[in-house]
Parts: structure tokens; C-alpha cells; sequence
């Protein structure tokens, strides 16, 4: 989808590009309202004393993940003292519904955004901060308390986080005699010899859409380029790199068509010794016993450097409703969910990383496969930090930029000069 | 035709190989409906070992909706041909003013775009509390059927001789009779056919289950599909599973139909 | 029937046409013209919350019909619908003609013929996306087996091999309608004339040029012009297939609008696009209802 925000994470993983625009474009459609038509908020439940129940929305539509989440906002509702109505939508046509929801006055109690699109929610006047509620933010990493705020107040917390990392297929990097790559050189020379007929040595998603823009960031910043100037030489080297590795025929040229589900497919199919892709992708991975796969942190302009990650990850958020006492029973059960035992479960099940570092020290503790995402989350920065609800323009003018530069329609530095219009245009 | 027979078996053979041409691929999609579930870059031209599993989950998860979709679809039938049917009548056989206004407009209707639609109805429906209900969504789908089977019902009913008409009226029958007793029952090839496209057009909407509907109490097929193509991308079998269940009905819907389709209903409703 | 009647009958008659009229002003009218309000307002996220949406006369117009990817769209569009819409109608009238020369089975197989129109466009669309997957797909495959390419076509890789492909998949889905309607129009045609052009000597290219074509030239018309309206419309098959990339090579009009409403939230501009689209598919509409009349009054 083409979720009307960048929502790279995993749901935004759905795995058509286009479908996403379809969907999008489905769901969302109707928003456009602007009158808001009725008032009062989710149906279960009264105003007042005798609140019994709270209705919840997120994007959890797999089935055993939809049943976990139940399983823990049942838990966290009875101790608040309310049953909770729980419902879950397509990825790409949540922050839509949302739009329309907010319009209709029909928005849930408790509700669950991608952390990149949280400011333009809280932009609506949707959300409420959750200082109000008496909600403890201490004990968060930065980079998602940054991710969940809106003109310094916070408005989502989230129980985990996640990033992208470098995935790589054991067998054929040993069969190749190729070490794990860390710097671009040698991303670059590993792709090429781990190249042969049918498969290629490296994957990334350059698809017309967000999660390209999301994918390409690490490179970006990494090279000490930025999201507010993309005009500069260090992006365009990010850039040059995917070029290459392209032109060069390390990567296939199909790259502009993939999504980060697309990814896994090839990789899966063995199609491809490297590719880039979150650790929601686990799961899946290690249902093939034949794959011998492992992750490594993201190849870097020079040695010795640290990569820097865009920051995945849901936030909860309680959005304004008919009453005080509702919000605050949704703020009660949101606390729940964030405590330190209750975000390792859920960390556990869904096998991210907890948001907060002293809990994400004792996963990695117990899942060391996910130790290159619990540092790499150390290092992850929002989306949304520096350009907060322009980052959209941006990352279309990103996604623009690499379909130009990969097609051979413009030069990295052509590319990105539009790019920069793009995202400083009205 | 006489002429036909001469030419048969030749022009069959020819037909079944444009039909497999244009049906391939329908047929990739059954195929990979039919390969174990996983990736499916890893299946075949055939399914050799054909794996069953995809719908049996199909089934399992998405019976409801298909339930859901029959429903719609056959709510969005009569309420099409509820409708269509006697406006076609009038149209064709009262001397109203606008008549041609009517129809003018009637075609324009074909160049709204959906989302212009699905847009307005949101905000409207959750005014009214139809968002999430059965009746919602039939009175939606069949925007696509009603224009339509006007066009087409007219085209036909301008063609049945006025006599028939004025005889049964000499009769003493009042027009709801005539209508009733003569229109309808002279018109039948006409009915099924826009019967049979207004439940195709309600079966494979997706803009506006997607747009009106969220939870799962209504959720048509299509909806479930996509919902499918979101968080199951390691279980394409199943989704193609659902997908070819999901056009079962339809495609036994056109073969029993098909000797009442005239064609040239339709295209004589367009000139 | 003359209008001898008094109001109550005339009335009686109206309550006929009544119920649908109404139903088609509230689910087509109401939303036209609310469209065509929003296009002279600026909207933003905020705007689903607070319901401000201050009117800003032509700006929106302006700034879309003057943006770079409206000129890069405008282009795209027109090839688009050109090619879906003569594509579909070729393909259509050869399968129309064919199967009305009438042959066991016949009925049937051109009723199965209706089922890629059946599929949802989700699913259609992702089948075509893996079969024209320039790496993996089953057409390169076939290709490259029939040694007809040996590197492979990049069907959705390739700025105008990608735009070729969405037109193929919509000429796909859009043949079986072309087909039923034109197979329709020829049925009309009394076997009569046929039997005497027959007798004339007629040959199978004479015949057509001078019996069939001219017969058929409204329901041809007619074909083309909802061809052309629907084309315009269409969204999903580029989401799916190709997204509208690559680097927007395969964006139209409506994926645009598409774009500024959902994923830019730009509602007033969307509405300016989807007005567009409204205004050229009615302009086509104009034309053929004059060609209509010129035609019926020779």
C-alpha cells in the first residue's frame, strides 16, 4: 500500500506495492469529509461511572498475531475494569480510517498508529497528550519517545520498536568464500561475487512507495546525508551506490518493483544471497529448516562507522473522546501494556525489541539472534525527527528520486535535485 | 444457424485454444493455489503434487465472508432490478418530458469515479448508522447495476409492440397489472441479464467494502482477499485459494445463465 | 399512448421513474457536486478533525494543472486509454466475430470468456505482477524458451516497457465486455443480408467492409466510448501491477488524483484531477451522442 504515510514497519510489509494503493486508496477514500457528523465516541460502554468496555483499533489482521494482542488487551483491560471490543484493519487503510473516523467523531478509545505517521494524526487535534493521565514516559528509549511526541508533548508510547538490518544466506556467502560485508566496498564486491545465473547478490526495495524511502534512509544517514537537504553530495553517493549495484548487475533491476515482502520471497527462494528487511520477517524465516540464514548490521560508507537506522515500531495512542473517564480507562490499559514484563512478552511474540533499553538488554539476554536489531534500535532515529509532518514530502521526493536514478532516467544528482523540490514544494 | 454445423469441431478447437489464452492467467492462479504453502517463487508450471491446504484454510477462515458476499450480492439484485425495472418501463413507454434527460444522465453516471462515491457515502453513512450493516453496503454496490440495468431493461422494453400493451390495458388491467402481468413477463431474457451483471458488479466491489465496512460481522470476500495479501505473504496458496472460491459462483452463475443472456440486449440498451 | 390522462394518472406514471431517479441524485449527485465543491477548498490532515476547509477559489486548480506531474500524467493518460481502449476493441470484435460464426460449445466457451472480468482486480492484478516479473515471471520464461528474447523483456522494470504492461493487463480485463457487446451487435444484424451478399458474390473482407462494419458502427461506437470512460477510471490495475512507477512512468490522472487524496491528503486537489476525469469523459459522451444523431437522421 501506499499508505498515505510512510509506515515502513512491518505491517506496511503488505506484500503487494500496489495493492497498497489500492488499498489505500479504498479505505481511505471516504475522508475527505470535513464536517465532522456525528458526535460521541465508540458505542460499548456509557458516559460516566459505568464504563464496561473500550473499543480498540490497530492493524494486527494475522490471525495469530491478532490473537495475541487480544489475549494481552483482555488481560490489561480486566485490570482496568472494562471488556475490550478489539478490531484490526488492513495495514495500508488505517491511517485513512482514522482520517475518517476523526471526521465522524466515531474514533476508538484506545488506538495504535505507525510511529512515522503519529504527528500528522496529533496534527488533527485527534489525539490527547498523555501527560494528562499521569503516564510515566521515563525508561523509554529516545528515539521512540521522539517518534510518539507532537510539539513536545507525548502522545503514543510504544511496547516495542524494531529496524532494518542486513540479512544474509550463510551457505552461499561461505560457498563464495565472501565475508560478511561491512562497509559499501565490500557490499558492493560481495554482491558481485556472490552473483551468478538465476540469482543475484543483493536485494533492497526501491518500489515506487514509502517503504523504499525507508529503506534507503540507513544509506542516507549513514553517509551523513539528511532528510531536510537531499541535494547533497552525500546523498547522491547513497544514491550512486544502489545505482551501481544495480547497473553493475549485483542487484536485478526488478529491485524498483519490490517490497520488503517481495524481498523475503527472493531471499526465501534463494534467489538472493543479501538482502535488507526486519526482524518481523523472523518468524517466517525460521519456519524453513533448510535456509541458513543470519543478520548483520547495515554496511557502512567507511569502516569502523555505526550505522544509523530508521526507528519502526506502533505506538498506543488515546485519542479525544466523549469522555474523560473513557480516555482515562484507555490511558489505564495503555500504562498496562508498556510495563517492563508486558512488553517482553509481547517483544517475545512478536520478536522485536523492547522500547525500553533495560528491558531490551535482558531480550537480547535470551534471543541473541535479535542482539544486531537491539543495537541497532540503540542507534535508530525517527522518521518524523527533524521534518515532523512535512517527513511525507520527503520521502516521496526519496522514493521519486531512486525510481529515476535506477531507471536511468536521471543522474543521482539530477534525481535528487527534483527530490528536494518535492520536498519543499507547496 | 445452419451455417454452424459445417465448421464445428475446427471452430471449437480453435475457441478452446483462444479461451485457454485468455484464461492463463486464471489458470496460474489456480495453480498456484494448489502449490504448498510458502513462497511462490518455488512452484511449477504444474501442480504436480497438488496441495489442498490452501483451501482448507480458505474455507476455514473465509466462509463466512463468501457468505457475506452472496448475501450483498444478491441484495444488490433485487434492489437493482427493484428499481431499474419499472423506471425502464416508464421510460420506455410513457410519453414523459425528460425522458432523454433521464437517460443522458443515466450515462453520465458511468463517468463518476468510484472514490468520488465511496467518499461521500462514508460521511453520509455514518450519519445515518449504515456503516457496517448489510444494507449499507448492498445500496453502495448496486450503484455500479442500477444505471446499467436501466439501460439495458429500456433498450429491451421499447422493443415489446405497444398492441400488446394497449390490449392488455382495453382489458381493464391497470398499469401496475400491465406492467406486472405483460412487461415483466415478456422481458425475462432482459431481467436476467442485467440481473446477472448487477451481481457480478456487487461481487467483485472492493472499493467500497473497503471504505464502509471495518469489522468482521460484514465483510465481503474481497475485503477478506486483501486482508489475506496483507499479513499472510508466506501464505499465497490459501489467498489464491480464496480467490478461486471466490469466482466459483460467479463463473457457475454465467454458465446457467448464459442461454438467457442476449447479448443483444445488451448492446441494442447501448445504441 | 397520448397524455389524455389527468394528474392522478400522470402521477401514477412519475411514481414509475421515482424511486430510482432518487436513488441515482443521492448516490451519483450528491457526490458530484460535493466533489465539485471540495476542488475550491484547501484541505489538510487537520481538516478530518476540525472540519475547517477554507475556500481558496482557483488556487487549487492553478497549482495542479500547472505541476510537472500533471505534464508528465497528462501524456501517460492519454496513451493509456488510447491503446487499452483500441486493444480491447480489436481483440473484442476478432472474438466476436469468430464466435458468431456459431459452433458446438460455442455458447459456453464465450461464456467462460467472461471470467477474467469476474476476478478481483486485486487478485488479477497480482497474478500479472508475478507472470510479468522480468526475473521470475512466466512470460520471460516463455520467452526466453521460444528463444524469441534472450535476456528477457523488462515488463514492469522498463519506463515504456511497464506502461505497454499495464495496457495489456487492462486490455485483458476489459475484452470479455468489448466482446459480449460486439458479439451482441452482430447477432442484430438480420442473416438475411448476409444470405444475399452470399448471392452477390461478397467475400469475407467485402462483406465486412460493406454489411457488417456499417451495421455495426453504433454498437461499435458505444464500445469505444465506455471504453474510453472506464479507462479513464481505472486505478487499481496500476496500483497493483505497476504502482505508477517505475519513476512514474505508468501514472495517470487517476492514480494522481489517487495520490494527492490519500496519500497527500490533498482532497481539494484530488477533487480537482477526479474533476478532470468527470469533464473529458463527458466532453466523449457529447461527441457520441452527436455522431448518434447525425447518424439516426441520415
Amino acid at each position: 500500500m501506499i499508505p498515505p504515510v510512510p509506515r515502513p514497519t512491518r505491517r506496511f510489509a503488505n506484500g503487494l506495492a500496489g495493492l497498497a494503493g489500492l488499498a489505500g486508496l479504498m479505505a481511505l477514500v471516504t475522508v475527505a469529509t470535513g464536517c465532522a457528523a456525528g458526535t460521541g465516541s465508540g458505542s460499548g460502554g456509557g458516559t460516566g461511572q459505568g464504563i464496561t468496555s473500550l473499543t480498540v483499533l490497530d492493524y494486527y489482521t494475522d490471525r495469530t498475531e491478532h490473537a495475541q494482542w487480544d489475549a494481552m488487551l483482555s488481560t490489561c483491560g480486566e485490570r482496568a475494569g472494562v471488556r475490550v471490543e478489539h478490531t484490526s484493519v488492513p495495514g495500508a487503510s488505517l491511517v485513512p480510517k482514522v482520517l475518517q473516523q476523526a471526521s465522524a467523531r466515531t474514533l476508538p478509545d484506545l488506538l495504535m498508529l505507525d510511529n512515522g505517521d503519529l504527528q500528522q494524526i496529533a496534527q488533527t487535534g485527534a489525539l490527547t497528550p498523555l501527560d494528562q493521565y499521569g503516564i510515566d514516559t521515563g525508561g523509554f528509549a529516545e528515539p521512540i519517545l521522539t517518534a510518539g511526541s507532537y510539539q513536545g508533548k507525548v502522545y503514543g508510547l510504544a511496547p516495542y520498536v524494531s529496524t532494518i538490518a542486513l540479512f544474509y544466506n550463510e551457505d552461499m556467502l561461505a560457498e563464495a568464500g565472501v565475508a560478511v560485508p561491512r562497509t559499501w566496498d565490500e557490499l558492493k564486491e560481495a554482491a558481485a561475487r556472490l552473483t551468478r545465473p538465476g540469482r543475484y547478490g543483493m536485494a533492497v526495495d526501491a518500489n515506487a512507495g514509502f517503504e523504499s524511502s525507508w529503506q534507503f534512509l540507513p544509506f542516507l544517514w549513514s553517509n551523513g546525508g539528511d532528510e531536510k537537504q537531499l541535494d547533497t553530495p552525500q546523498a547522491a553517493e547513497a544514491l550512486r551506490l544502489w545505482v551501481d549495484l544495480v547497473n553493475s548487475g549485483s542487484m536485478a533491476k526488478s529491485v524498483l518493483n519490490w517490497t520488503q515482502a517481495d524481498l523475503h520471497d527472493q531471499f526465501a527462494a534463494g534467489r538472493t544471497a543479501m538482502m535488507i528487511n526486519g526482524p518481523w520477517r523472523i518468524p517466517a524465516l525460521n519456519q524453513d529448516p533448510g535456509l541458513h540464514w543470519a543478520v548483520a548490521p547495515l554496511p557502512v560508507p567507511r569502516a569502523g562507522q555505526t550505522p544509523v537506522t530508521p526507528l519502526g515500531g506502533e505506538v498506543w495512542t488515546v485519542p479525544r473522546s466523549s469522555s474523560r473517564e473513557r480516555q482515562e480507562k484507555a490511558a489505564q490499559v495503555l500504562a498496562c501494556l508498556t510495563e517492563p514484563s508486558n512488553m517482553l512478552t509481547l517483544a517475545d511474540q512478536h520478536v522485536t525489541v523492547p522500547s525500553r533499553p533495560a528491558v531490551a538488554a535482558e531480550y537480547a539476554r535470551r534471543n541473541p539472534s535479535a542482539a544486531v536489531f537491539v543495537e541497532g534500535v540503540a542507534n535508530a532515529r525517527a522518521r518524523t525527527a527533524q521534518l515532523g509532518v512535512r517527513w511525507p514530502k520527503a520521502a516521496t521526493g526519496i522514493h521519486t528520486a531512486i525510481q529515476s536514478a535506477l531507471t536511468g532516467r536521471q543522474t543521482p544528482e539530477e534525481a535528487l535535485r527534483q527530490a528536494q523540490r518535492i520536498a519543499t514544494g507547496d | 444457424m445452419k451455417r454452424a454445423r459445417g465448421r464445428g469441431p475446427l471452430s471449437t478447437v480453435v475457441g478452446i485454444v483462444l479461451l485457454a489464452l485468455m484464461l492463463f492467467p486464471v489458470y496460474w492462479m489456480v495453480n498456484a493455489s494448489l502449490q504448498p504453502a510458502g513462497s511462490t517463487l518455488r512452484g511449477g508450471w504444474f501442480p504436480l503434487h497438488p496441495d489442498f491446504g490452501g483451501y482448507a484454510v480458505a474455507l476455514r477462515e473465509q466462509g463466512r465472508n463468501l457468505l457475506t458476499s452472496l448475501l450483498v450480492s444478491l441484495g444488490s439484485v433485487v434492489l437493482g432490478l427493484g428499481l431499474a425495472a419499472p423506471a425502464a418501463h416508464a421510460l420506455a413507454r410513457f410519453p414523459l418530458r425528460g425522458t432523454r434527460a433521464v437517460l443522458l444522465a443515466v450515462l453520465v453516471t458511468q463517468m463518476v469515479p468510484g472514490i468520488v462515491v465511496a467518499d461521500a457515502l462514508y460521511d453520509a453513512y455514518a450519519g445515518l448508522g449504515l456503516l457496517d450493516s448489510y444494507l449499507g453496503l448492498v445500496l453502495a454496490d448496486s450503484t455500479a447495476g442500477v444505471p446499467f440495468a436501466i439501460i439495458i431493461l429500456h433498450a429491451f422494453m421499447r422493443t415489446i409492440p405497444g398492441e400488446i400493451i394497449e390490449a392488455a390495458r382495453m382489458d381493464g388491467a391497470g398499469r401496475l397489472r400491465v406492467f406486472r402481468s405483460v412487461v415483466l413477463p415478456l422481458s425475462t431474457n432482459a431481467l436476467v441479464t442485467a440481473a446477472v451483471f448487477t451481481f457480478l458488479f456487487s461481487w467483485s466491489d472492493f472499493l467500497f467494502a473497503l471504505t464502509l465496512t471495518s469489522t468482521p460481522s460484514v465483510r465481503p470476500i474481497t475485503l477478506g482477499i486483501y486482508e489475506y495479501l496483507g499479513a499472510h505473504t508466506d501464505q499465497w496458496n490459501a489467498v489464491m485459494a480464496t480467490s478461486v472460491l471466490a469466482s466459483l459462483p460467479a463463473a457457475l452463475l454465467l454458465v446457467l445463465s448464459q442461454r438467457f443472456v442476449t447479448a443483444g440486449a445488451t448492446s441494442g440498451a447501448l445504441r | 399512448m397520448t397524455d389524455r390522462s389527468g394528474p392522478w394518472a400522470r402521477l401514477s406514471r412519475w411514481m414509475f421513474v421515482l424511486p430510482a431517479a432518487a436513488y441515482l441524485l443521492l448516490f451519483f449527485g450528491y457526490p458530484v457536486v460535493r466533489n465539485a465543491v471540495m476542488s475550491f477548498q484547501q484541505y489538510s490532515a487537520t481538516t478530518f478533525y476540525t472540519g475547517a476547509a477554507p475556500f481558496v477559489g482557483l488556487r487549487n486548480y492553478a497549482t495542479v494543472l500547472s505541476s510537472d506531474a500533471f505534464v508528465q500524467a497528462l501524456p501517460t493518460t492519454v496513451l493509456f486509454t488510447a491503446g487499452s481502449v483500441l486493444g480491447q476493441f480489436a481483440v473484442g470484435l476478432a472474438l466476436a466475430l469468430f464466435f458468431r460464426r456459431g459452433f458446438p460449445l460455442g455458447g459456453v466457451l464465450r461464456s467462460l470468456l467472461l471470467l477474467p472480468w469476474l476476478l478481483p482486480l486485486v487478485v488479477s492484478g497480482t497474478t500479472w505482477r508475478w507472470m510479468l516479473d522480468p526475473e521470475t515471471g512466466v512470460v520471460n520464461a516463455v520467452l526466453r524458451g521460444l528463444h524469441l528474447s534472450s535476456t528477457g523483456v523488462p515488463w514492469l522494470t522498463g519506463t515504456s516497457q511497464a506502461l505497454l504492461s499495464v495496457i495489456l493487463v487492462n486490455v485483458w480485463v476489459g475484452v470479455p465486455f468489448a466482446t459480449a457487446i460486439l458479439y451482441g451487435g452482430l447477432q442484430d444484424i438480420p442473416p438475411s443480408l448476409y444470405e444475399a451478399a452470399k448471392l452477390d458474390g461478397a467475400g469475407p473482407v467485402a462483406t465486412f467492409r460493406h454489411l457488417t462494419w456499417p451495421l455495426l458502427r453504433p454498437v461499435a461506437r458505444v464500445v469505444l466510448l465506455l471504453g474510453v470512460v472506464y479507462t479513464l477510471k481505472v486505478l487499481d490495475i496500476i496500483l497493483v501491477v505497476t504502482g505508477g512507477g517505475p519513476a512514474g512512468a505508468t501514472q495517470t490522472l487517476a492514480t494522481r488524483a489517487y495520490e494527492l487524496s490519500f496519500q497527500q491528503f490533498e482532497f481539494g486537489r484530488g477533487a480537482v484531477l477526479s474533476n478532470v476525469l468527470i469533464g473529458v469523459s463527458f466532453v466523449f459522451a457529447l461527441l457520441h451522442l452527436r455522431a448518434d444523431r447525425r447518424a439516426r437522421a441520415l
